[in-house]
């Protein structure tokens, strides 16, 4: 019966034509929906990497006047030395612009014998960074005053970028970098999700802020108690305005930045999800309408089958058998395109994401296309075949 | 081979009741080629559905083939239409997007036989009426008569006991109309077939063993 079908599709080519288009064109919007979904869900059930709760962020204007270097270094620790001292503190560490949940993105690559990585998100972080975010070492350790001498630039990378530079390879005490910016790896850190809940962590690697120089300073990070409330932010806010002497001075609380930040990247994929929805009740509605035109036109055919042998039911299958081949069609041509994603590694997502998506896609549409042919196919069997052959 | 009794069938609408066929009996032997004749409307076709359980008589009782069919469900009805009976329409009924052969096979393919054994059959069926060399032709690539003797082929490619033919010559002229009856006339007397053909040509109701006329729905010979 499946060859008798195939043959009968085959020979209204022309007419299935459309039909299989527009189920085509509906996998592809329903494949990039989902591959959105998956990439965010399975970004969401990776752990955040550190702790956003009761961390601080404080934006000052850098721009203090003094060239001697030890100087400087002791201005900027007296600084830290003053807001740790308030009683609500529990840790402060100088950070550069791209502290989590900002849109600030600093890059940089890495090259490590033949491999070359591009796009690392590369931070300038001081001693405490660590600890204030409560980011876990896996391996080596955190910058600390032993790296004052250091004749290499020590850095710290992230789990992921230790995965592609040295895979199960030794990572400690590696020199990663092109020649003259040299850099000896002192420590490993697990993946932070410095983007919010959905975007991956990506690769990252960080380095000592150099304590005479006024450049990566641009944020302080504060930890706080549970203690901390409007009254403390507002001593926090005089300090800091004392100390550096200029209004530029804002704090933001990680846990606001963190809910922007998520709603950054949802937002635009709410609005997807809605586009996508009318597509699919256009999609189907237009299914429904052609199998429900099929079955009319084709009343003499569906006459004609029952007087010959065909019970209500088996032209009921049979109509559903054909939107299955049909979207069957359609489906392959549809995962032809989607499977060059993986392939080509488009948009460097992980090729899990994209085959999650692909099986998705393809159940919905099956779904899609069995709910929309149900009832017609109810319907045609419902034909008594007297009045069908009397109609044709 | 066909035993009507008392058959009644009523159309019901809203507000209207008509009167389809009243009190018809008929007994139809085994081999038997039977001609219903009558005015528009009188009933004939329906009569001929019942016969070929298409439509239900809303009283009185069918046996066909030494079977009562009153109590056969949907499937069980789908099955002896399958199995005992062929069935020939005056406007043909070919699919048009399957060519000759495969027409053919239609009835076939609901019963448990292979593509091979399919193939065969029609190959058969399409020799008897004498179209062996349009197997792979459309419905729209041949004349009428053509069309109602791939008909024919279609109904007596399962070797039905019992053919129904609705009017096969209405849509023919003269000449193809012969060559239609004769077909019918030769299963008939070759294969043993019975066949019931409604008809409005006298000549060829004169052809066949018995003729039944039918009047409002009543049988008045």
């Amino acid at each position: 019966m499946i060859k008798h079908l195939f043959k009968l599709i085959w020979n209204k080519k022309k007419q299935n034509f459309l039909l299989i288009t527009e189920i085509f064109v509906s996998f592809m919007v329903i494949f990039a929906v989902f591959t959105l979904v998956v990439n965010y869900y399975q970004n969401f059930k990776q752990p955040m990497g550190f702790e956003y709760d009761r961390v601080w962020v404080i934006n000052y204007q850098s721009d203090v006047k003094i060239k001697d270097k030890d100087s400087l270094d002791i201005y900027y620790k007296t600084m830290l030395g003053n807001i740790k001292a308030m009683p609500p503190v529990q840790g402060v560490s100088f950070a550069s612009s791209n502290v989590p949940f900002s849109t600030n993105t600093h890059m940089n690559n890495a090259d490590y014998k033949k491999v070359h990585v591009n796009r690392v998100n590369y931070y300038t972080v001081g001693d405490t960074y660590n600890k204030v975010l409560g980011m876990k070492l896996t391996e080596g350790r955190w910058f600390g005053k032993q790296d004052d001498a250091a004749t290499v630039k020590p850095t710290i990378i992230n789990q992921s970028l230790r995965q592609q530079l040295f895979g199960s390879g030794k990572a400690i005490g590696e020199k990663i970098g092109g020649e003259g910016s040299k850099r000896s790896v002192i420590g490993v850190v697990q993946d932070v999700k410095a983007k919010g809940d959905y975007q991956e962590a990506g690769l990252a690697m960080y380095e000592r802020i150099d304590t005479s120089s006024n450049d990566g300073r641009g944020r302080i990070l504060v930890k706080i108690n549970d203690k901390a409330d409007a009254a403390f932010e507002s001593r926090l806010y005089k300090l800091m305005a004392s100390n550096s002497n200029n209004s530029g001075i804002e704090i933001e609380h990680l846990t606001d930045k963190r809910k922007t930040m998520n709603n950054t990247t949802l937002i635009p994929m709410m609005i997807l999800l809605i586009v996508a929805c009318f597509l699919i009740i256009n999609v189907a509605l237009g299914l429904f309408g052609v199998l429900w035109y099929n079955i009319n036109k084709r009343k003499g055919e569906i006459g004609l089958r029952r007087a010959i042998g065909a019970s209500g039911n088996s032209v009921s299958g049979q109509l559903v058998t054909e939107s299955m081949i049909l979207a069957t069609l359609a489906l392959i041509i549809g995962t032809f395109f989607a499977i060059q994603f993986p392939l080509l590694n488009v948009f460097g997502l992980a090729a899990s994401v994209y085959l999650v998506a692909i099986a998705l896609s393809v159940i919905f549409i099956y779904l899609l296309v069995l709910v929309c042919s149900l009832y017609p196919g109810k319907q045609a069997a419902a034909i008594l075949p007297a009045v069908a052959l009397h109609e044709e | 081979m066909i035993k009507l009794q008392n058959i009644q069938k009523v159309y019901r609408t809203d507000t209207i009741e008509t009167l389809a066929l009243n009190a018809i009996n008929l007994d139809i032997a085994k081999g038997e080629f039977l001609s219903i004749m009558g005015p528009s409307g009188c009933g004939k076709s329906t009569l001929l559905n019942i016969m070929g359980l298409l439509d239900m008589p809303s009283k009185g009782s069918i046996n066909i083939a030494d079977q009562t069919t009153h109590s056969l469900n949907d499937k069980q009805l789908a099955k002896f239409r399958n199995q005992k009976l062929g069935f020939i329409f005056q406007s043909y009924h070919l699919i048009g997007d399957l060519q000759v052969l495969d027409n053919v096979e239609l009835p076939l393919l609901y019963r448990d036989t292979t593509a091979k054994e399919r193939r065969r059959l029609a190959t058969e069926a399409l020799e008897k009426v004498g179209l062996s060399n349009r197997l792979k032709h459309f419905p729209k690539q041949l004349s009428g008569g053509q069309r109602q003797r791939v008909a024919i082929a279609r109904a007596i490619v399962g070797n039905p006991e019992i053919i129904l033919a609705d009017e096969p010559t209405g849509n023919l002229d003269s000449a193809m109309g012969n060559e239609i009856m004769d077909i019918l006339l030769q299963l008939n007397r070759n294969e043993g077939t019975t066949i019931v053909m409604v008809t409005h040509d006298e000549s060829m109701a004169q052809k066949t063993h018995r003729l039944v006329r039918l009047f409002d729905g009543s049988q008045v010979q």
